[in-house]
């Protein structure tokens, strides 16, 4: 099964552990990537400064998901998936822009096809590719690891907009840790934002915002934490000493990208999923898994 | 105590920029600035800020630091009962602000030229391990970025020039 | 050759104010068959009225066209004078001068003027062929049905029994009584909710004239206004209604424990039981889902039997059919509350201590699972923080946009109530968006609970959460203070809204009454008719129209008795002639008009048609309300629609573009 394959900004130029991971992961699925042609930032910081504009990239990246002729595209980063999703609707319902933006693209030989599907990587693998059939493929059982897992904000929020999950109670993702034989635990502040895009302006208060949750989680006694957005993977896992820091708390909590877990689940070498590159105390939580 | 006075065509601006009027329905229930992530640490009150809007105080929100302290939770869109959404309604104060050339924070700036000049928003960076090892992804075999195009640029300058 | 008498009424200055009046009347002049045109101030008055009634005797007028304020005004009133010189009626027709010119057209009465002159124009073609029509009677049913028992269905029923009626009061649960029966106290007096309704239910219990059908519904309705047949079934207790004592001898010694659906669910009671310490009547139910023997269907348990010394258990009851025939029916089948599990963000449903208002209430009521103390379901310790939160599920575009009306007034009551209970030992909180007492007595029962140092917090919080404890905790931004106010309390009482009950879809097929946008049933004029359903004969009380608190839903509850009165006193009702009638010959028996009609007025008859038994359609004059809709329809034109034939309008068309210049034509 063919999938087109978005990364978005991040990803490519810092978060490499998710996409080594999904790199890795996705093939034992009998899932295979194919990169756009070329790419562009879907708009996101762009949105503050002018609205036009970054429905224009976010419509481009689609135009370039459809020159590759598949009908699906994976979007493993939150904040992007909220943009082309939001973009989606744009398009659909504002005439001018729609207009303005389809003959932009023209000009660069670009069409726009609404008719793409964007997913992330958890409905994605939890819907598309089936709860069941991850199950299946797992080789060495997560059992014994009591997870955390941090979902995000912007592919459960606004329903109205259709999201991956549930805005009030998400499980998705707690399913798929479980489909890894692993356990996870409800947490009051299981909702809360990472802080990821204080970090355009307000750094402090980002870092706060993280370094708060990230001590939550560590007394909830817990082997890690699961994320699946390379912004919270930033604050959770690359930016934990600093956020540890501002908040005056020591942290230590191991923290991993949920691809980085299914690979390791599948079978696939911990340097093949970049988990040598986690900036959290990950060897704490991969003492645990079983050889 | 402040003797504003309201601009109804700043009012009418924003609204403009909106997909729908509903920020007029805001009843001030507060239950978006009683969750809202950025209250604590920067005082952001959504709901003040669709009051504010609503009665036509739209400069000083555009030319104020308070619209950028937004964390784009989206919990008020979510949960408000009248549909106002106060983070559009930011969104759109802060489409205001830049056109209006008034302070935008630096973040936003270097990204936006960073798009212009290699349509990514981050600048390529290396990965430090707790160990010291440096890794690009080069050295983790990692496919190259693909770029867009050099016709990118121009059309991507023509767009944000757009009226 | 008809005789048309035009009158133009400036209406003060309502019409002449923007019409030019006499240009109009110059033009009617000169209209073919019109043989008088007058105009004057004010046509409805004494003196109007009587100078149309003068002409029609002089000149002999036969037709009368009188241009004026919209028909839904004034028509009745001219019709009145116009039969008062003996002239037929339906051989008038109002011309809409006022809402349709004057009042539409205020900043252009040159142009106003020429439309009056064509509305007058067309009034006088369409009068030409107005025929005379009689009203006819039809006898009805002196009995009447009441569908719900709650304090709506019992008041309606005292009034209708009392002036003579016998009522059929059909109550789906076991007991009457509903959602009152369930308060502790009311307000804004906070009477003892069962003290001023339980006197009610028996005296329902005991009248002559009310059959009390409990644990029933209505299974069919046919018929029209003042003539409806009515299937009820009685559905089985398993105990004979007329031997059970109410000693609750069997209660004790049935080992099956089911949750209380009188308390909510917060306590159990047992498969063979009474259903609330008030029931009307006093007697035992089985749960067939729960009971032993009823589910197993085997020789098992039967420890009831046993007991019973009245010999009241029957395990091989039946549900029992009954027919009645009614001439009017009122529907009084109540709301339910808002379920809060639909809003996650508040923790209904996971977190034990946050409760609705509606468990609140059987928790501080002397009768509930708690003997009326007010305790933690987490700990059973009373609260030390007892905190309200409004408006949950109501006035929220993602639920129920309307208010539901009751919810600062009942919260205000149940934070009194805690006061009045714990003394000092309780900080209570209400978060709310606005704070509406609006009724007699309501504000200051609000100020009584400010008295009370009840604190109130202009806010409402986003969520309510939990620590690994179980404790619960939130944040609520106070407009008032502008400051974020961090919550713990021990329990948090949610003011669930009233919203419709979710028979309502059933009700509405059943009976034909429709439902407004909010889901609730719709009444005829949400300001002049707010007791009437849209069919003829169905009258609406209580809060399945709309949430209300108590003191609307009696007065509402005798008004709607009041309207039923009105309706069958005099032994008939008069049907106006305003309907459609089919003409047999043309008729080819398609059945079109029947689907589309939604008054269920059309039936098909058996006609002997040149020796062939075939089905013609016939309007069943009591139930159409003249909509129209099979005469459009009719593939045949078949169906005529009677003071608004085709013919009619038709030449109202014809004439509407002729030029004002010419002299109408026909």
């Amino acid at each position: 099964m063919k999938v087109a394959v978005f990364w978005g900004c991040r990803i490519l130029t810092s978060q490499y552990t998710y996409e080594m991971s999904v790199r890795e992961a996705f093939p034992k699925l009998n899932i295979e990537l194919v990169d756009l042609s070329e790419t562009n930032c879907c708009g996101d910081p762009v949105k503050s400064m002018k609205d036009l504009a970054a429905n224009y990239l976010a419509a481009r990246v689609l135009a370039l998901a459809n020159k590759t002729g598949l009908d699906n595209l994976l979007v493993p980063c939150n904040r992007c998936h909220f943009v082309i999703s939001e973009a989606k609707n744009v398009l659909e319902k504002n005439e001018r822009f729609s207009q303005k933006i389809i003959e932009v693209l023209k000009e660069e030989g670009l069409e726009y096809n609404p008719n793409v599907r964007i997913w992330h990587v958890i409905d994605f693998l939890h819907d598309f590719v089936g709860l069941d059939n991850v199950k299946k493929a797992v080789q060495k059982s997560l059992k014994g690891l009591k997870l955390a897992t941090h979902v995000g904000c912007q592919i459960i929020r606004y329903s109205d907009l259709g999201r991956v999950d549930d805005a009030e109670n998400p499980r998705k993702l707690d399913e798929l840790v479980g489909a890894l034989g692993a356990e996870t635990v409800d947490y009051a502040e299981k909702l809360d934002c990472c802080g990821a895009n204080l970090m355009y302006s307000h750094s402090d208060s980002a870092l706060s915002l993280a370094g708060t949750k990230l001590s939550v989680l560590q007394n909830l006694g817990v082997d890690g934490l699961v994320v699946s957005c390379p912004d919270c993977g930033l604050m959770f896992d690359s930016k934990q000493k600093d956020a540890g820091t501002t908040v005056g708390a020591k942290l230590d909590l191991p923290v991993a990208y949920y691809t980085q877990l299914l690979g390791l689940s599948l079978g696939i070498e911990q340097e093949k999923l970049g988990l040598h590159l986690n900036q959290s105390p990950i060897n704490q939580l991969l003492t645990k898994v079983s050889p | 105590m402040s003797m504003a006075k309201p601009n109804v065509e700043a009012r009418e601006k924003i609204l403009s920029k909106l997909s729908g009027r509903e920020l007029v329905n805001c009843f001030q229930c507060s239950r978006c600035t009683s969750g809202c992530t950025a209250l604590k640490l920067l005082e952001l009150k959504p709901h003040e800020i669709v009051k504010l809007v609503n009665l036509g105080f739209v400069d000083e929100l555009a030319s104020s630091d308070i619209i950028w302290t937004c964390v784009t939770c989206l919990k008020c869109v979510q949960r408000c009962p009248q549909k106002a959404s106060p983070y559009h309604v930011i969104m759109a104060l802060r489409n205001l602000a830049v056109e209006r050339e008034v302070k935008v924070p630096e973040g936003y700036l270097k990204a936006v030229s960073r798009i212009l000049e290699s349509g990514l928003a981050e600048a390529v960076q290396d990965v430090v391990t707790k160990k010291m090892e440096i890794f690009n992804r080069e050295s983790l075999k990692l496919p190259k970025i693909a770029f867009p195009k050099e016709s990118f640029q121009a059309a991507f300058m023509k767009i944000m020039e757009e009226r | 050759m008809p005789k048309i008498g035009v009158y133009i009424c400036h209406c003060g200055l309502n019409i002449a104010g923007v019409v030019d009046v006499e240009k109009v009347t110059e033009y009617a002049k000169s209209l073919p068959d019109v043989v008088i045109v007058k105009h004057y101030t004010y046509m409805c008055s004494e003196p109007g009225q009587r100078m149309i009634r003068k002409d029609i005797k002089n000149h002999k007028l036969d037709r009368i066209v009188i241009a004026t304020c919209s028909p839904r005004m004034h028509e009745e009133t001219f019709r009145k004078a116009v039969a008062g010189a003996g002239l037929n009626p339906y051989l008038l027709e109002i011309v809409n001068l006022r809402e349709h010119v004057s009042w539409a057209h205020g900043d252009e009465p040159e142009k106003a003027t020429e439309k009056a002159k064509a509305l007058v124009r067309m009034g006088v073609a369409r009068a030409k062929l107005l025929e005379p029509l009689e009203k006819h009677k039809v006898s009805v049913e002196k009995n009447v049905l009441v569908v719900g028992g709650g304090i709506a269905g019992i008041q309606a029923s005292l009034d209708l029994a009392n002036a003579g009626f016998k009522v059929y009061l059909v109550e789906k649960a076991p007991s009457i009584g509903g959602r009152m029966a369930q308060l502790d106290k009311t307000f804004p007096t906070l009477d003892c909710s069962a003290c001023i309704l339980t006197p009610k239910m028996v005296d329902v219990a005991e009248h002559p004239n009310i059959e009390l059908l409990t644990n029933s519904e209505v299974t069919e309705v046919k018929g029209f206004v003042g003539n409806y047949e009515v299937s009820i079934v009685n559905k089985p207790r398993y105990v004979d209604e007329k031997k059970c004592v109410g000693c609750e001898l069997c209660t004790k010694v049935c080992p099956v424990k089911i949750p209380d659906e009188f308390n909510e669910g917060l306590s159990q009671t047992r498969a063979i039981s009474i259903y609330s310490p008030y029931a009307v009547p006093k007697v035992a139910i089985i749960n067939p889902k729960h009971c032993l023997k009823l589910k197993y269907n085997k020789d098992v348990c039967g420890k009831c039997l046993e007991v019973c010394e009245a010999k009241a258990i029957n395990f091989e009851q039946q549900p029992e059919t009954v027919q009645i025939r009614v001439g009017g029916i009122v529907l009084a089948v109540g709301s339910e509350v808002f379920d809060a599990t639909k809003m996650p963000e508040f923790g209904y449903g996971s977190y034990k201590n946050v409760i609705s208002n509606i468990e609140f209430e059987r928790i501080v009521n002397a009768s509930g699972p708690t003997d009326g103390k007010i305790l933690c379901p987490e700990n059973g310790e009373p609260p030390k923080t007892a905190v309200f939160v409004q408006c949950v599920g109501s006035r929220d575009k993602r639920f129920h946009e309307y208010c539901c009306r009751v919810g600062c007034m009942a919260t205000l009551k149940q934070a009194i109530l805690t006061r009045e209970k714990l003394g000092k030992d309780v900080n209570i909180y209400i978060c709310f968006n606005d704070m509406r007492a609006f009724g007699k007595g309501y504000d200051e029962f609000y100020r009584r609970a400010r008295d009370l140092d009840i604190n109130f917090v202009a806010g409402l919080p986003s969520d309510i959460r939990s620590d690994a404890n179980g404790l619960l905790h939130f944040d609520v931004y106070d407009k008032a203070t502008n400051k974020l106010l961090e919550m713990r309390p021990d329990l948090v009482v949610l003011a669930n809204g009233l919203i419709p009950n979710s028979d309502l879809g059933k009700i509405s097929a059943l009976f034909h009454v429709s439902r407004s946008a909010d889901g609730f049933l719709l009444e005829m004029h949400p300001k002049l008719r707010p007791l009437e359903s849209v069919m003829a004969g169905i009258f609406l009380a209580g809060a399945c129209q709309g949430p209300k608190d108590i003191p609307d839903t009696v007065a509402q509850a005798s008004g709607a008795a009041a309207k039923v009165i009105d309706l069958l006193a005099s032994g008939e009702i008069e049907l106006e002639p305003l309907k459609a009638v089919v003409n047999k010959d043309l008729c080819s028996g398609c059945r079109i008009c029947e689907s589309v009609c939604p008054f269920v007025a059309i039936e098909m008859k058996s006609e002997n048609v040149e020796g062939a038994e075939k089905l013609r359609a016939e309007v069943v004059e009591a139930m159409c309300q003249g909509c129209g809709l099979c005469v459009s329809t009719c593939p045949t034109n078949a169906i005529k629609m009677q003071h608004y034939t085709d013919e009619q309008v038709i030449a109202q068309v014809k004439t509407a573009y002729l030029e004002s210049g010419e002299k109408g034509g026909s």
